[in-house]
């Protein structure tokens, strides 16, 4: 019996690359329910498989994203499992598990989940506060409308520092065309020696390459930074700081992961003065 | 722990942190759905088309895949694992699930497939480029024994059993889930994953 156990707990690496099948398989999902250290395994293992998936990564046809958000956008979803009480008919009528009824409503406000986008609520406030700096505003409430607005969202300590630039006294926009197409626009604040980056119609590059963003100054070129990867067209904002008067912003094309130096020749060049 | 916090993502795909996305997905959110396929779908349809092989194929499960994932999001639970492996785990079934479907009536031939489902240095040399994650997969990828590697390749990269491996590498079955294991957590300490 012991052997057993030993022989079944060995096979949290196969069960982990999804390569057992069949009765066998099922015995031992039934000693996952009951051995902790192999639940803990089987975890850590698939995480690590999860890698070899990101290293053999792929570029899907174009087409295939439209077709999965529009099939999303389609595709009624599953609600969570309720964990320990069972759903009220207004959560299942909320959720979608159940379809409404012809002619009934749905729930009155007071028992519905906050809205899905909370984490927005910092924009009415953002855009107030902007009353001056109007198009730069503009241009991170533009982010807004689309999904990279998120990545702001996401990032709650550099939504303060880009505010922070965005409403800086002095704070100028200077726009310039790449010489690859697309335009890249700068917020700085010369006082504070911070910069915002963001760009739109940049050409998408491959996953092996990467765009740069540098400060040049008279004494020597600092990296500022890799820019996000854009979506929709749209290079998500990037903060860089140790902005000196005199330098020049300047982005560049560089091997992923990026480099220390410039070793192409910059795309866009914008002077700071 | 890891699992509150938008931490180092085990993908390696970056930030934003793809947990708080899919939650925002489970709540009906197609924005963050879309931030989620612009992260994913390299990923998902590149290990579909290495357990796959036919672009047409691949490219129709990746979609039951994505799909899938904006279907359960809320089944996600990010106590259990990362975001990027809960859809990378979807992704590999899908992919095994069709192979073994297909394989009842197109036998694949199992010598040629074995060749060719190890990642040759080649191919592993593009993946490199494609990220640095990628390159470090390969640097621990080659810290393997030879048989820990084929093994662990043909089962998540050929997407064949281990009992299928072990016919394929003529080795017995107990080396070869031995080997897997043994394998897998040398990747896993290697590669830093801390779940």
């Amino acid at each position: 019996m012991k052997l057993l156990r030993h022989d079944l707990h060995t096979l949290t690496g196969v069960y982990a690359l999804d390569a057992i099948e069949g009765s066998e398989r099922d015995r031992f999902e039934r000693h996952l329910h009951r051995c902790q250290p192999c639940g803990n395994e089987v975890r850590g293992l698939r995480e690590t498989a999860g890698r070899l998936a990101v290293a053999v990564a792929g570029v899907p046809p174009p087409q295939l994203k439209e077709r999965v958000l529009a099939a999303a956008a389609r595709t009624r979803q599953l609600p969570p499992l309720a964990a320990d009480r069972p759903q009220s008919r207004a959560e299942r009528l909320q959720s979608g598990t159940e379809p409404l009824p012809p002619g009934t409503e749905r729930p009155p406000p007071g028992t519905e989940r906050p809205p899905p986008t909370a984490g927005r609520t910092w924009l009415p406030r953002l855009a107030a506060a902007f009353g001056a700096a109007g198009l730069a505003a503009a241009i991170v409430l533009g982010f807004a409308l689309s999904s990279t607005q998120r990545q702001l969202d996401s990032a709650r300590a550099q939504d303060k520092a880009i505010s922070a630039v965005l409403t800086a006294p002095g704070a100028r926009i200077l726009t310039a065309r790449s010489s690859v197409g697309g335009t890249g626009t700068v917020i700085v604040a010369v006082r504070q020696q911070k910069l915002i980056f963001t760009a739109t119609g940049l050409p998408p590059l491959s996953a092996a390459k990467v765009y740069q963003l540098w400060l040049m100054g008279p004494p020597r070129i600092r990296s500022a930074g890799l820019l996000p990867p854009p979506a929709q067209g749209r290079t998500p904002p990037l903060l860089a700081a140790g902005l000196r008067a005199g330098d020049q912003v300047g982005v560049t094309v560089e091997p992923a992961g990026g480099t220390s130096q410039p070793t192409t020749t910059p795309i866009l060049v914008m002077p700071v003065r | 722990m890891r699992a509150s916090q938008p931490g180092p993502d085990p993908g390696g795909v970056g930030e934003p942190d793809l947990n708080w996305l899919l939650g925002h997905v489970a709540r009906g959110d197609q924005g963050a759905f879309e931030a989620v396929y612009d992260r994913l779908a390299g990923p998902v349809y590149g290990l579909i088309c290495k357990v796959v092989r036919d672009p047409a194929q691949s490219e129709e499960v990746a979609q039951e895949v994505l799909l899938e994932v904006w279907r359960s999001a809320s089944r996600f639970d990010p106590a259990r694992g990362s975001a990027a492996t809960w859809v990378m785990t979807i992704a590999h079934r899908r992919a095994i699930d069709r192979v073994r479907s297909a394989s009842a009536e197109l036998q694949r031939d199992q010598k040629s497939a074995a060749a060719t489902a190890v990642p040759a240095a080649d191919e592993v040399a593009e993946a490199v480029e494609a990220s640095l994650e990628a390159e470090r997969v390969r640097r621990c990828l080659d810290s393997l024994t030879d048989v820990q590697r084929e093994s662990i390749s043909l089962a998540y990269y050929g997407g064949y059993s281990y009992r299928e491996v072990s016919g394929l590498l003529s080795v017995a079955l107990g080396t070869i889930k031995t080997r897997i294991r043994d394998g897998l957590i040398r990747l896993r300490d290697c590669m830093g994953v801390s779940w």
